[in-house]
């Protein structure tokens, strides 16, 4: 579903950011990124969103090479591509419902919702959405009202009402409590399985991706460390990575 | 594991030593001068107040009591005065708020617009409301629509500043977020700036109104309506019970439209 190959980006100064970098996610994996802070993480995913401009490789989404691509037929293979940071980076002053619902704005024309207005379809679409991450009874309540746990979990709803095929994780857990924090993983396992989603996600915590990945994925510097299936994943390549980081 | 670090004594002393307190005497020094010099250049002269004494209480004699009889008759030129200030806000809003989205340098399409549109508002924002006046008094005749047409343009410049300083200092991350879900740029202007910022836009139009109420008063001493043009001519008919009357209206809306906007403002936020 989503095909990283030889990502290359290369700052104007002449530092490598992400040096012919490979990752495939397929349609319901949960694949986990580590890395120390400064590795090439969240680059990697700026450069799949092509919020940044890559020097070189290919981003593929369900076939179509998103690198070279530009204004409008970017935003439309961009549609495929979902994304949650660590900040659930809601409009506070609108309603969960309303937030979430403008997950479909991408794929919604006419001047009803150039105007701020969103179809009661996608409004009910919405509803279904914030059942399948349990905050349903939240719908009417102020998005800033929310917890963390709750926003980023609103979030994700928010970027399925966009119907991806690609979710795009970017160190979702980082600002909640534990709790909350393996609540967000068990919801992004789930809808991987059951949306068949293919979800790339950044983490720093190593527990979290040993207990929810399908595959481990090392970033150093920019350079793939290693690309393991979780359970072949040993403690002693993870402590390798982060040391070879601090060193 | 931290490292180990020095432990440094507590001087009394300020930082910076003697260069520091000479700059701190400096600046004293150039306050001081530049007070003194607005106090030469206004010819201050406290005296001539002492002396001027029994002229004011002269005024004020023939003030009081206020000429009530004239009550109703003033309705009229002061709802013209609150009506002048409501034009000229509601039309200034309507045009501050698209000039303001160019002239934000974080949503603004271009360089180029971000300047034009700056320009514009600086301008509006640099001729006084008085000035304002004189010209539509010229160009439109005497009464209460130069007065809303003057508001009006100058809540362009002051409204303008602060909606796009608003603009630049919200939270873009939500906007981002829209942008990554591809979302069309109207759209992402629709459902996330405009509800970003819609409760500070209505609360700074709100003071507004408050200020433009003040300042619809004055313009009537130019010929634009309200009860400004009551209050000069009662002063040059020497009718000072009606100037008292007209006084106390004046502060009952001035008061009445600062609660109103001080609670509207409050339930907005």
């Amino acid at each position: 579903m989503l095909q990283v190959r030889d990502l290359t980006l290369r700052y104007p100064n002449g530092k490598l950011a992400l040096s012919r970098f490979n990752i495939a996610v397929s349609a319901g994996e949960l694949v986990i990124v580590l890395g120390g802070n400064g590795s090439g993480k969240t680059t990697l995913l700026r450069c799949v969103t092509r919020t940044l401009m890559p020097t070189e490789g290919e981003v593929r989404v369900n076939g179509t090479d998103l690198a070279p691509l530009r204004g409008e037929r970017l935003r439309r293979a961009r549609l495929e591509l979902a994304m949650i940071s660590q900040h659930a980076s809601l409009v506070r002053r609108r309603s969960v419902l309303a937030n979430v619902a403008t997950g479909a704005l991408g794929r919604l024309g006419g001047a009803w919702t150039a105007l701020g207005g969103l179809p009661t379809s996608e409004l009910a679409a919405a509803h279904g959405h914030l059942a399948e991450v349990g905050l349903a009874h939240l719908a009417h309540q102020r998005a800033g009202t929310l917890s963390g746990g709750q926003a980023q979990r609103v979030a994700i709803a928010r970027a399925l009402a966009q119907r991806p095929r690609v979710l795009l994780a970017d160190e979702p857990v980082a600002s909640l409590d534990p709790e909350a924090a393996e609540e967000i993983m068990r919801l992004l396992r789930r809808l991987a399985a059951e949306e068949n989603l293919a979800v790339l996600c950044v983490l720093h915590q190593v527990e979290l991706a040993y207990k929810y990945a399908d595959r481990v994925v090392g970033i150093r510097e920019g350079v793939m460390a290693f690309d393991l299936p979780q359970a072949e994943l040993s403690r002693e390549t993870v402590r390798q990575l982060y040391l070879s980081e601090a060193a | 594991m931290s490292e180990a670090t020095a432990p440094v004594a507590w001087d009394p002393r300020p930082p910076g030593g003697a260069l520091a307190a000479a700059k701190r005497i400096g600046i004293g020094l150039i306050l001081v001068l530049i007070i003194a010099q607005a106090l030469i250049v206004v010819e201050a002269r406290p005296q001539d107040l002492i002396t001027g004494v029994h002229g004011m209480a002269d005024i004020i004699r023939r003030a009081v009591p206020p000429d009530f009889s004239k009550f109703g008759s003033e309705l009229w030129p002061a709802l013209e005065t609150i009506d002048i200030a409501i034009f000229g806000t509601v039309v200034g809003v309507i045009l501050a708020i698209p000039l303001a989205v160019l002239a934000a340098s974080n949503v603004s399409p271009s360089r180029p617009v971000y300047y034009v549109a700056r320009s514009i508002i600086g301008f509006c924002r640099a001729v006084p409301d008085l000035v304002w006046a004189l010209f539509f008094v010229t160009a439109v005749g005497l009464g209460p629509f130069p007065g809303g047409l003057a508001l009006a343009v100058h809540s362009i410049g002051m409204l303008g500043r602060l909606f796009a300083e608003t603009i630049e200092q919200m939270d873009m991350a939500p906007i981002d977020a829209l942008a990554l879900t591809g979302a069309r740029r109207i759209q992402i202007f629709t459902h996330g700036v405009v509800p970003s910022v819609l409760p500070s836009l209505l609360g700074i139009s709100l003071y507004r109104l408050d200020e433009n109420i003040r300042s619809s008063l004055v313009l009537g001493f130019v010929g634009a309506g309200g009860i400004g043009f009551q209050l000069l001519t009662a002063m040059n008919l020497f009718q000072y019970q009606e100037v008292s009357l007209l006084l106390i209206i004046t502060f009952v809306i001035v008061q009445a439209a600062e609660r109103l906007s001080a609670i509207l403002r409050e339930k907005i936020s």
